[in-house]
């Protein structure tokens, strides 16, 4: 019989992969995963969730999904953006910073414009003209 | 799908999933939840593995367990209330389908300690088998725990 010395070894190493696998997503919390310089994103939203841990946008750019995190929702909306500011197919420009890494269709906005209005659900990190 | 969309519609969803402190709130109290069941559970486990011996087995694993069926009530309450508010969007998280995973086998390793491994009163023998599933249900928890931070950040 294997011992339980042994089956925790086991056990163990089947958890160290497991952490591993985890390991390669990339954390999306804060700014750390995101390029320093400002990226600039347009097309039209596919999806929006405006709650809780934070607000998102799906865009739809040629055919290709980008998921733009935006403020917690308290913020966002602060920032004049509800769930019901903008519909789904509207055109939208998010102005933010891009994930590091670039396989991914991911950026975190500090900025949108939706038919004409500017919503900064970030106004301190807003860039300056 | 349309049950999980429906359930995002429901008003006190709605009301949470905008809130300000209720979420938070709600997080913190999923946090204590897990923070109690871990202690019950490995506290529990190790005295089957045969540390701790000082504390005698009968009571010290019946408290054990109902501080930590307990605080698994509490989880999952807290836990349905977090997930309720992007239900959709969570249950393909990978990190959250794992953990909801682990929980199955967790669930089913105690079981089959209570049907192949336990005396009538339902203390677990101390023999081989025992220590096997106490040895299964700390790393399973502690997956548990690893996968549940790892789905805010997928």
């Amino acid at each position: 019989m294997i011992s339980p010395m042994r089956s925790s070894l086991a056990a163990l190493s089947t958890i160290g992969f497991l952490a591993a696998f985890l390991a390669q997503a990339v954390a999306h919390h804060g700014w750390s995963w995101t390029e320093d310089g400002f990226f600039e994103l347009e097309g039209t939203i596919a999806e929006i969730y405006v709650g809780n841990p934070h607000a998102t946008l799906d865009i739809d750019v040629e055919a290709e999904v980008w998921r733009v995190d935006l403020a917690p929702p308290s913020r966002t909306i602060a920032a004049g953006f509800e769930e019901g500011t903008a519909s789904v197919g509207d055109t939208i420009t998010a102005i933010g910073h891009r994930s590091l890494d670039q396989n991914e269709r991911r950026m975190k906005a500090v900025r949108i414009i939706v038919d004409g209005n500017t919503y900064d659900v970030y106004p301190g990190r807003v860039p300056s003209n | 799908m349309e049950f999980l969309s429906a359930i995002e519609q429901l008003a006190p969803v709605r009301a949470l999933r905008i809130s300000f402190y209720a979420y938070p709130l709600v997080n913190a109290a999923h946090i204590l939840s897990i923070g109690v069941l871990l202690t019950g559970v490995l506290l529990m486990d190790m005295r089957i593995l045969g540390f701790l011996q000082a504390q005698p087995l009968q009571s010290f694993l019946h408290l054990m367990r109902r501080v930590a069926l307990l605080a698994f009530g509490g989880a999952v309450l807290t836990g349905a209330s977090l997930f309720s508010i992007r239900a959709s969007e969570y249950v393909f998280n990978p990190a959250f389908q794992l953990k909801m995973l682990l929980i199955a086998f967790a669930g089913l390793n105690l079981l089959i300690l209570h049907l192949t491994a336990s005396d009538a009163d339902g203390m677990p023998l101390a023999k081989r088998g025992a220590r096997w599933f106490a040895t299964f249900s700390i790393l399973l928890w502690i997956g548990v725990l690893v996968c549940g931070r790892f789905i805010g950040f997928l």
